[in-house]
């Protein structure tokens, strides 16, 4: 028996996720917590995760993150999944699709972001070289690319149901701490469908990491 | 050799360096490609580099001095010279600029500059970027910018560093957690340098950017200069204060590894560049010094220890032979500069 999201071979314990069968290091790392404790995790700790992956998976977009659950090698180049999580490279363009939940989580982990806010091909960056010379004070303070932008509000409750947009325009400003879970997964779901994965999965993370505390 | 060439706050920062990676739409990346698609792909990165005035040599065709000379002022890695597969290299263009071609990615241009001037260093790097995107179709995507096949450089491919000589720092309790948060701030890293034996190069570290998404270039290149001036600080600020309170031990170590460089008849590169990083605490501090020492001798001497091709190609074989010629050539730089002055 081997693991559909890897390919490994899967030792004694079998673990099974949303249909599909893991090994234990692709269990970890999909975070479906200690899956031998007994019956009493499997129905409601994965509701988050599942909810976040079927909202994903329904959305239909050139980031198709089904992909990585089920086909475990690259068509173009046969470069595997495992291959990819092993040496962090890819083999071909194509891989891009192939692997693109994996390729995000990887991004999302190391730079917390997956915008890309460099030059096009053929054209030059705009850089200021007067800023290079002068000592000047640090108006703008870096923008650190993790999660919390604007220092946090102390309002834990939001105001009466904003609407859909307003909710997601007020997370993605917000301290992700101050934001209640209903709201984030509310938010997470939104997010999803508007394509916004970035987001989505910084939720996820933030949902994740909730989970974690208790 | 661009290394030899003066620079700004060269007792503290050895280089700048930018790597800009990019690869050619419709081949596969260097490590599942066929031997075929390599073959057109160097051809087609040939005439494009040969039209902006570039070289083209194969790795396997470079003679041992060619490797040599490669190895010293492109940092390229021992592995990469000497691969199975088909490797080449463009240079001849200007100093220190160059081109890695099949190494993991189609194109990786590196381009060096002596000191702290990471804008000439980009500015390079981009030129030769630029006219290879006109050129030919390179992997791009509108959502995740430039396709690579290391995941780290997805995005701007761009990756900026700093080799920084820090004895200051390092002696200086807290000084390192310091800069390394500063850095971060930035979403940089500092890290130690290890040599190829797995030994820690003493004083020696590189500043790094991480960051190839959610960033522009330009602002990666703004953050070079913010980084390297607090680095540049603080490692001042350390040296000074250690020689404020330890005067009489940094000048002794100072004339000791004066002492052993100019007059060793065998020497380690680990010991040298530990002898130099206290050469580089006295230099500035040490009023009146009475050795004739400046810092382009010192920095060429980190250069040529870091960058010592023979001693990894020997793999140990030579390395009682290498330690011997390591010291001769150290002892002649040193001797120059005392009858320079
Ligand atoms: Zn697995
Ligand atoms: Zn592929």
């Amino acid at each position: 028996m081997r693991c559909e999201r890897c390919g490994a071979p899967i030792g004694n314990k079998i673990i099974r996720y949303n249909g599909i069968l893991l090994c234990e290091k692709c269990a970890r790392d999909l975070n479906v917590e200690d899956p031998f404790r007994g019956t009493a995790m499997l129905g409601q700790p994965f509701s988050i995760l599942g909810e976040l992956s079927n909202a994903l998976m329904s959305a239909s977009n050139d980031l198709d993150f089904a992909n990585a659950n089920t086909q475990i090698r690259c068509p173009r180049c046969k470069t595997s999944l495992r291959d990819v999580e092993t040496n962090g490279a890819v083999g071909c363009i194509e891989c891009y699709n192939t692997f693109n939940e994996t390729i995000l989580k990887d991004i999302l982990k190391r730079q917390g972001t997956s915008e890309y806010k460099g030059r096009k091909p053929g054209t030059r960056a705009d850089i200021d070289e007067t800023s290079a010379v002068k000592d000047k004070p640090e108006t703008e303070a870096p923008a650190k690319p993790k999660i919390e932008v604007q220092p946090s509000k102390p309002e834990k409750k939001e105001a009466p149901k904003a609407t859909k947009a307003d909710l997601l325009e007020k997370i993605k400003k917000a301290d992700l701490g101050t934001v209640s879970d209903d709201d984030l997964k509310e938010a997470m779901m939104l997010a999803a469908k508007n394509e916004d994965y970035d987001l989505a999965v910084r939720l996820r993370d933030e949902l994740k990491s909730r989970k974690g505390d208790n | 050799m661009w290394y030899e060439k003066p620079g700004k706050d060269t007792d503290v920062v050895l280089s700048s360096k930018v790597t800009i990676v990019r690869n050619i739409k419709g081949f596969s990346f260097p490590a599942k490609m066929s031997d075929a698609d390599r073959e057109n792909a160097m051809g087609m990165i040939r005439q494009a580099g040969g039209n902006m005035g570039f070289n083209f040599i194969r790795c396997d065709e470079m003679d041992d001095t060619a490797k040599e000379d490669v190895f010293d002022q492109y940092y390229c890695k021992y592995n990469f010279l000497n691969s199975e597969q088909k490797t080449a290299f463009l240079l001849g263009k200007k100093e220190g600029l160059g081109v890695l071609l099949g190494d993991k990615e189609h194109i990786s241009i590196v381009s060096f500059v002596s000191g702290d001037d990471i804008l000439s260093a980009y500015k390079s790097a981009e030129e030769v970027a630029e006219n290879f995107e006109k050129e030919m179709e390179i992997a791009y995507s509108d959502k995740l910018g430039f396709l690579t096949s290391d995941i780290r450089y997805v995005g701007t491919g761009l990756s900026i560093s700093f080799l920084v000589s820090l004895p200051g720092i390092e002696k200086t309790a807290g000084a390192l957690a310091i800069l390394s948060k500063r850095a971060e701030k930035y979403d940089w890293q500092i890290r130690p340098i290890l040599q190829s034996d797995g030994n820690k190069e003493a004083g020696m570290f590189e500043i790094k950017s991480i960051a190839t998404l959610g960033v522009s270039e330009s602002d990666m290149v703004s953050r070079a200069q913010k980084v390297i001036a607090d680095a540049v600080k603080l490692e001042r600020s350390c040296r000074t204060n250690i020689y404020k309170k330890k005067t009489l031990i940094v000048e002794d170590q100072f004339y000791r590894s004066y002492a052993l460089l100019r007059y060793a008849r065998k020497i380690e590169a680990t010991e040298v560049l530990n002898l130099l990083g206290w050469l580089r605490f006295g230099l500035d501090n040490i009023k009146e010094s009475e050795v004739d020492l400046d810092w382009d001798t010192i920095n060429m001497l980190t250069h040529k220890v870091r960058r010592d091709y023979t001693a990894v190609d020997s793999r140990g074989r030579k390395n009682a032979a290498s330690a011997g010629i390591r010291a001769d050539k150290i002892r002649k730089a040193l001797k120059k500069d005392n009858e320079r002055g």
